[in-house]
């Protein structure tokens, strides 16, 4: 456990319940294999004691202020989740006024699984270049910070170099294993449509039955709908059973979103993601 | 739900299809397809005899839903409906296979043409099973027309519609409206004084009772639809009270400072406070803010210690004023081509090449020299040289013709002629005098003596090889027929510099969601048929705006686009689009994401359900925000996901 940050993080929980600036704060605890962490909802003074902070907590916890529009809660976000945050303000799926960012100078999380920690940091914290969250209302601070220089997608440039064909095969191999547990979508603080396309009956977009066909439709729909909104938090990934790995499909289009936009998913709550916005100037490459 | 009866209607178009396409195999098919009760093909399924045979079908079999495969729904789509309704159904029961455009007209395979057509008939056929009636509904027309530009075009238009006793707000950038127009001398082939035609007019214009005159103002932003427009204009700042100012022209008299003037084209000078021009309307000066003393330095105000009425203002700002009306006529006219970027003609360069429009200024009894037609040095010329086509039927700059230049070119000889002794030279490549009384002018001008010389001009040079001298200059030029160069000697040297697209013509594309040709200028909704209105219903283009013209020409377009504002507004009501979007409010997520995207500002978020909805009143039924929407919570009507899936099944099966 870091003991610095989790220091600060229970007195600043501490304080914004016993003023009553908020009704709840989201963070973390040990989890009960007393090695990693899962998230939790400290409502009392004396659940705070219960907050910590070190490398396994992985979670992205602004998935939940989704369903806490109600009432305004703190939330412990490292630099990555707060991508989230701007993303939800500017999609207006959330109000600025009923959250309390606790942010987190985060130097990395590790791979974890029940009752098991890697030593090795996550490969998403590897080329992570935010030292700290972009919107914070609290800052948990620990020095030294952390910033990383060097390629961001070496996975992906790979992924371009091969052939169409063997591409293929890896993706058809992938998606022939997807479940469509939905998992992804659940955990994605971008995936919050009240009737998902894939569950639509009228039309039906994707089928019910659980083939390749179906999968790839589902996986690429849900892709493409995170285009220039995904903000990389990888939570997708994570959480799927079947370990696809989902971040290439991300990635790319994030990269994609880059080159072609110069736009990040999430840097600032103003500004439209280039899929969201139409510029009567804009050239589309189709024109005479 | 009700049986659904098809009525499919193969047009022979002549041999325009039925050439390539071999329609009583189509027809066949098409009567073999779920729901179609009768099919048929006829020579023009547009003709008189053609509508009356679905009208009758319709009654007779029932029918209930019809589609006709012919030509683009551009032309006939309105017509086809307009069978239906009077047959008894809703328009949106009449679909549409463009068997021409997309089919015969495009290959000479005649046995792939067929099965094509077939393809389009079965998607139309299956697409319109699905089809729903909408209901048509109406906006009443605010009678206010906004007109953008005082030229004689806006002039025209706004005299015609406030005669009518209909309000015309009339906007005008520059500090007088009058246009080219006002600056030209003489007007071809008739020689009417140019300014003597068009005061009267800018004078009833300036005392009108149904014009409010907005002068030195620009339209900065337009919202709204055919009916009802909203348009915000900006009053830029005169630095003079225009209901104190009484016109007496003092100011411009004391102000000691002179700069070149515009309205002459740079051959004259004016002072810093000034109205461009005598006769301008209004007849209030404004102070041009760069170059005035005060404004740059502090000093000076002596226009303010003249004026008895005390209309001068320094303190004054820009004003942002509030419109709404029912129709907007365009008519901001045009540029001409600045020729010292084709440096071949020594525009710039020597002193004696001027523009066609400088020479207007040099011939004009108000102008510079008071008329006279002279050198820079004041000497008069011994020969002058009228070169056509600068920057136009030019594949470096414009390909197309300016239209004017051969007229007033020949306007000018006659001028020269009648004014100096002077020699006259026509460089041409082909002259044009396609109007009215215009070949008469022409053969006039032969008679005259004016000598016709073909050929495109290659460079302009002085006599005796020296760049800066000034006298004498040469033109060489080649005849395109047989490559003959011939020299001609000449004093001055008139360049008919091409009519060109204003250089914002862009910008007032987008604030009025009007589009451009690849040339620049507006874009009409159909070149032959309807050459005034554009594709955005309530905004019309005319004069120069919308493609080089003649004053003729741009008269009677702005009369035309007069004639159809006050049809709508006597009308006085406007069908809107009924294929409107519809937002499904426990899908939306409140994203806004189709807000932000709206071109037409049609869909408003609700803050307290936290979703986005449609006014039906605004929406175009673009489709947009359906493509948009993430969650898929919005449908267009009339272009249903179920509607657009079966027309794509019905092309790929």
């Amino acid at each position: 456990m870091n003991l610095e940050l989790t220091q600060q993080i229970r007195d600043q929980a501490r304080g914004l319940l016993k003023s009553g600036t908020v009704k709840g704060v989201i963070g973390y605890e040990r989890a009960s294999d007393g090695l990693t962490a899962r998230p939790f909802f400290a409502y009392e003074l004396t659940g705070t004691d219960q907050l910590i902070f070190d490398e396994t907590c992985s979670h992205n916890l602004v998935k939940y202020l989704l369903d806490k529009k109600g009432e305004k809660m703190a939330v412990v976000v490292k630099p990555c989740d707060s991508l989230a945050i701007n993303l939800l303000l500017n999609e207006e799926q959330i109000k600025r006024e009923m959250v309390f960012i606790i942010g987190v100078s985060c130097t990395g999380v590790v791979e974890t699984a029940w009752n098991q920690k890697s030593q090795t940091l996550q490969a998403r914290c590897q080329t992570c270049r935010l030292p700290k969250p972009v919107v914070y209302d609290f800052l948990a601070e620990q020095e030294p910070i952390r910033r990383l220089e060097g390629e961001l997608y070496p996975d992906i440039l790979e992924m371009e170099a091969k052939p169409i064909a063997s591409r293929r095969e890896f993706w058809h191999e992938q998606f022939g294993r997807c479940i469509r547990c939905y998992a992804c979508r659940q955990i994605c603080p971008g995936c919050y449509c009240p009737e998902c396309f894939a569950e639509q009956l009228s039309p039906l977009w994707v089928g019910i039955r659980i083939a390749l066909g179906e999968n790839e439709l589902w996986q690429t729909n849900r892709t493409l709908h995170l285009a220039g909104r995904c903000t990389g938090c990888n939570e997708c990934e994570r959480a799927c059973p079947m370990d696809i790995p989902l971040s290439l499909l991300n990635r790319k289009l994030e990269k994609e979103m880059e080159e072609l936009f110069s736009f990040r998913a999430g840097l600032t709550s103003e500004e439209q993601p280039p899929f969201a916005t139409f510029r009567k100037e804009e050239k589309l490459g189709f024109e005479e | 739900m009700e049986e659904v009866r098809i009525g499919v209607y193969i047009c022979h178009c002549g041999s325009n299809i039925a050439g390539t396409v071999d329609v009583a195999q189509v027809s066949q098919y098409a009567g073999t397809l779920d729901s179609v009760v009768i099919a048929r093909d006829y020579k023009f399924m547009c003709s008189e005899p053609g509508q009356e045979m679905i009208g009758r079908d319709i009654k007779e079999l029932g029918l209930n839903r019809v589609i006709v495969a012919s030509c683009s729904p551009h032309m006939h789509e309105p017509t086809f409906r307009r069978v239906c309704e009077e047959a008894g159904l809703n328009r949106y029961s009449f679909q549409m296979a463009n068997i021409r455009e997309h089919c015969s007209w495009v290959t000479e395979d005649h046995e792939k043409a067929t099965e094509k057509a077939q393809a389009l008939v079965q998607a139309a056929v299956r697409r319109v099973f699905y089809h729903e009636p909408l209901e048509i509904r109406e906006v009443p027309v605010n009678s206010n027309t906004l007109i953008v530009g005082g030229g004689i075009a806006g002039i025209q238009a706004a005299l015609e519609i406030a005669d009518s006793y209909h309000k015309v707000y009339l906007v005008e950038r520059e500090p007088s409206i009058g246009g080219h127009m006002i600056q030209l001398d003489k007007t071809f082939p008739t020689l009417d004084c140019s300014a003597c035609i068009l005061t009267p007019k800018m004078s009833q214009v300036g005392s009108h009772p149904y014009i409010e005159l907005l002068s030195y103002s620009e339209v900065e932003e337009v919202s709204g639809y055919v009916g009802s427009f909203k348009a915000k204009i900006r009053k830029k700042a005169r630095y003079v009270d225009e209901e104190k100012c009484t016109g007496c022209g003092l100011c411009q008299e004391k102000c000691p400072w002179k700069v070149t003037s515009e309205f002459d084209m740079g051959l004259g000078q004016r002072k810093v406070i000034y109205t461009p021009f005598p006769q301008a309307v209004p007849n209030v000066p404004v102070i041009d803010r760069q170059n005035c003393a005060y404004f740059q330095k502090g000093k000076c105000r002596a226009c303010e210690k003249f004026c008895e009425a005390g209309a001068i203002d320094f303190e004054q700002e820009d004003k942002l004023v509030e419109v709404e009306v029912g129709n907007i006529i365009v008519a901001t006219g045009f540029q001409t081509f600045d020729p010292s970027i084709a440096t071949q003609y020594g525009y710039g360069k020597f002193d004696n090449v001027i523009t066609g429009l400088q020479f207007e200024r040099l011939c004009n009894a108000t102008g510079p020299t008071g008329g006279n037609i002279q050198l820079k040095d004041g000497s008069i010329p011994r020969s002058v040289a009228l070169v056509h086509c600068i920057g136009s039927r030019d594949e470096n700059y414009h390909d197309y013709c300016s239209r004017v230049c051969c007229m007033y070119a020949l306007k000018h000889s006659h001028l020269i002629k009648e004014k100096t002794n002077s020699m006259v030279y026509q460089i041409f490549t082909d002259i044009r005098c396609f109007g009215k009384d215009y070949e008469d002018f022409y053969q006039r001008l032969v008679k005259e003596g004016v000598n016709f010389v073909r050929g495109k001009v290659q460079q302009v040079t002085s006599a005796n090889g020296k760049e800066a001298d000034q006298g004498r200059l040469i033109i060489t030029a080649e005849d395109p027929d047989n490559s003959k160069v011939t020299q001609v000697p000449a004093d001055m040297v008139v360049l008919c510099a091409a009519i060109e697209s204003q250089q914002d013509a862009n910008e007032v594309a987008h604030i009025l969601s009007i589009s451009r040709k690849a040339d620049g200028f507006f874009l009409e909704r159909h070149p032959k048929l309807d050459p005034v209105a554009t594709m955005t219903e309530g905004i019309y283009v005319v004069g120069c705006c919308q493609g080089p013209k003649d004053i003729p020409d741009t008269v009677s377009q702005a009369s035309a686009a007069a004639a159809r504002v006050l049809a709508l507004i006597s009308k006085g009501k406007v069908e809107i689009e009924a294929a409107t979007s519809i937002i499904d409010e426990e899908k939306c997520s409140g994203c806004r994401i189709c807000e932000f995207l709206c071109p037409y500002g049609a869909i408003s978020f609700i803050e307290d359900k936290e979703v986005c909805r449609v006014n039906e009143a605004l929406c175009k039924g673009c489709g947009t925000c359906a493509a948009a929407c993430p969650s898929g919570a919005i449908t267009s009507k009339h272009f249903t996901t179920e509607q657009i899936m079966a027309e794509i099944e019905g092309v790929l099966v």
